[in-house]
This record gives C-alpha cells, structure tokens and sequence, in this order.
C-alpha cells in the first residue's frame, strides 16, 4: 500500500513529529477563530509558501490536494450562487490552509512518529486502565489484514471475471465479508493463544 | 472494563477496520443500471450490523486514527488530518456514530433467522447510517463550509438515494452471513 509519505527528505522532515502536530493544532484552531479575510489571506498564503517549499516531496499527496481544491471551489461556488461571496472566500482559505497543513504533516511524518507521539499522549489514561499497548497491535494488525484482504478481493474478481466475462463488483462483497469474519475467528484464536485471554 | 476476551475482540476490531480500508481501495462498484458508487460508508453499515456497539465504534476509530496518520484510506486515496477539516469532515467523524447507532438499533430489533436478520440490518443501517451520520455530516458542512442547515441538507439530499442502495446491499450481505455463519451474533446480541 503507498503511504503519502515521501522519502525524499525535506527541512520539515527534521522538526520532531511532535512540534508539527502542536503547530497543526495550533495553526488549525487559529484559522478557524479569525474571520477577516484581510489577516486568513496572509495566513493561507504562507501556508501555501511553506507547501510549495516541499518542493517534490508533495508528489504522492497531489492527487488529495486537487481533491481538496474542487471540494473547496464547489464550497465558493455555492456561497458565490447565493450571494454570499464574502463568507466563501473565507471557509475556503480556512479549508485551504487547514487541508494543506494535514497533509504537509503526512508528507514528512512516518507512521510510527506519529504512533510514538500518539502513545506518549495516551500514557496517562493507561494509569486509568485503558490499554495503550494494544492501540499499535491493532493498528499493525489492520494494515496487515488490509493487504490481505485486498489480494483476495482481487483474486476473487480475477475468479469471477474469468468465469462471466464481467467484474465482480458487488457480487463479491458478501463473500469478501464472510471471509473476513472467518479469518478474524482463526486470528482471535491465535491471538488468544500467544497473549492469553 | 475489559471484556472476557480482549484479544479476540481486537482481533474482530483490526480486521474489520482493515476491510473498511479494503472497501476504500476497491474501485467504485457500477451498479446493474449503470450507478457507480463506493462502498466505503456500507463498510460502516457493516461494521454496525455485525460488531457489538462498543467495537463498532472500536473498529471505527482504529480505521480514522489511520487515516489521521496520513494512511490513504479513505476512497479515493485520501487521508492526513486535512480530511477531517475538509468540508465533508463532519461526515468521517460521523462514521463513529453512524456505525454505534447500527449496532444498537441492529441488537433491539427483534427477529432471528437470514430473512428478519437483513430486515433488522436494513432498519438499522437506515438509521445509523443515512440518519445519524448525514446529522454529523450536515452539521460539518454548517461548520467548515459556513453553509446554512437548509443550504447544507439540500446539498447532502443529492447522496441519500446512493445511500438507500448501499443499506440494501448491507442488509443483503447480512442475509449471507447469516446463511454462511450461522452462530454470528450480530448487533454483539448474545441471547438469540
């Protein structure tokens, strides 16, 4: 599976996963409370500098950042049909500069930084009883089983094709989910052998 | 507050956020008369429907903290925080409690056997799945997009006949669980 992650390192893939999070929390929360376009546009444009600056890092993320544009060209579009095109211009900087700030931190954050930190800020609720410990077990285990489910479906729609000529589509979603339940039942019993319970 | 066998319900949560991912990869399904829709959102009816409400909601947030952690899940291969602060952010937050709302109204429902158990699925994901999570996506747009409630339920109303298909298509996949996995306890019901 490709992440959005980009190998080619970039000067934000060096601030700690951390501090990135901070500022998007930050940035995020201010964006939303200013409603002057006269200060959003200066924000969203340095923003869009810092966005630029990655340079080709952005590549595997271009697609969402196109997705998020039309989302928000159709989000102007609609305030602008009904005569307020004021308040548009302003959610769309917001989401614009939001959007592009999420994915500028998945473009230079690896997955388990971001567990590393996610585990950190969890630590206090284990004390209460919440078990940390299986949130990365559960996460490893979904992208394993992600893969593997794909390969079937695929395989499954290879099988169907060959036999009618045609895709599966959605004649193949019961059994995909019947597989699915089953292979869970034979996981659960080998989880439950190796960690008990 | 943890249940007789942990491991065997993390096992059930993984795996099913893991089919929520698959059903976000599989290209959009063309219907018999020509509509493509994906199938993400039924994975969520799904979810609901076969999964206790407390791993439902389990299911579904391990699925969002992996989209949150920049994993293109979502279909069409979104992912990141930006999503979520996208103007349908209020529809993923959604799939939280479209999935809990399922899984409820799917255990109150009475009725056993393949047949009652697609309609109890199809009831439940009406409810948790067009109901409760077009409430959280309509408030979304109210807020990230500053639409007006009429503006933002007449924009979403486009979604819901796509929608109705896909609880169908949840209660027929029910229907064949049911057949092909007799002893599920579906809605997490024990007593059947």
């Amino acid at each position: 599976m490709r992440s959005l992650y980009s190998d080619r390192r970039t000067w934000l893939h060096a601030v700690p996963a951390g501090a990135k999070l901070l500022a998007i929390a930050a940035l995020g929360t201010a964006f939303f409370m200013i409603d002057r376009p006269s200060w959003l546009a200066p924000g969203a444009s340095v923003v869009a500098i810092a966005f630029v600056s990655l340079g080709r890092s952005v590549r595997p993320a271009l697609r969402l950042v196109v997705s998020i544009t039309v989302a928000s060209a159709l989000v102007a579009g609609f305030h602008m049909v009904v005569g307020q095109a004021g308040i548009g211009l302003v959610s769309v900087l917001r989401l614009m500069s939001a959007s592009l700030l999420g994915v500028m931190l998945a473009v230079t954050t690896r997955f388990d930084e971001l567990l590393d930190v996610f585990e950190t800020l969890l630590r206090p609720f284990e004390r209460l009883g919440f078990p940390t410990g299986r949130l990365a077990l559960g996460l490893g285990l979904m992208l394993r089983f992600t893969e593997h489910f794909f390969v079937q479906w695929r395989r499954m729609d290879d099988a169907h094709r060959a036999r009618t000529g045609k895709p599966g589509g959605m004649a193949l979603l019961a059994p995909l989910t019947v597989r699915m339940l089953l292979t869970a039942r034979r996981v659960a019993d080998a989880l439950a052998a190796r960690l008990g319970g | 507050m943890t249940s007789a066998a942990p491991s065997r319900s993390l096992s059930l949560v993984a795996l099913f956020a893991a089919l929520l991912a698959v059903f976000g990869l599989i290209p959009k399904i063309d219907l018999p008369f020509g509509v493509p829709i994906t199938i993400q959102t039924l994975g969520v009816m799904l979810a609901g429907c076969l999964l206790a409400p407390r791993q439902a909601f389990q299911a579904l947030l391990l699925f969002l903290v992996a989209v949150a952690f920049g994993l293109p899940l979502l279909s069409g291969g979104r992912g990141g925080l930006g999503v979520f602060v996208a103007p349908s952010g209020g529809f993923l937050v959604g799939m939280l409690f479209s999935a809990v709302a399922t899984s409820w109204v799917m255990r109150a429902l009475p009725g056993v056997g393949p047949l009652r158990l697609a309609a109890r699925a199809f009831a439940a994901s009406v409810v948790g799945g067009i109901l409760v999570e077009y409430a959280f996506g309509i408030a979304g747009l109210v807020a990230l997009a500053k639409l007006t409630p009429w503006q933002a339920t007449v924009a979403s109303l486009a979604f819901v006949p796509g929608d109705l298909i896909k609880c169908a298509l949840c209660a027929m996949v029910v229907h064949t669980v049911a057949r092909s996995v007799p002893d599920w306890r579906f809605g997490g019901r024990t007593a059947t």
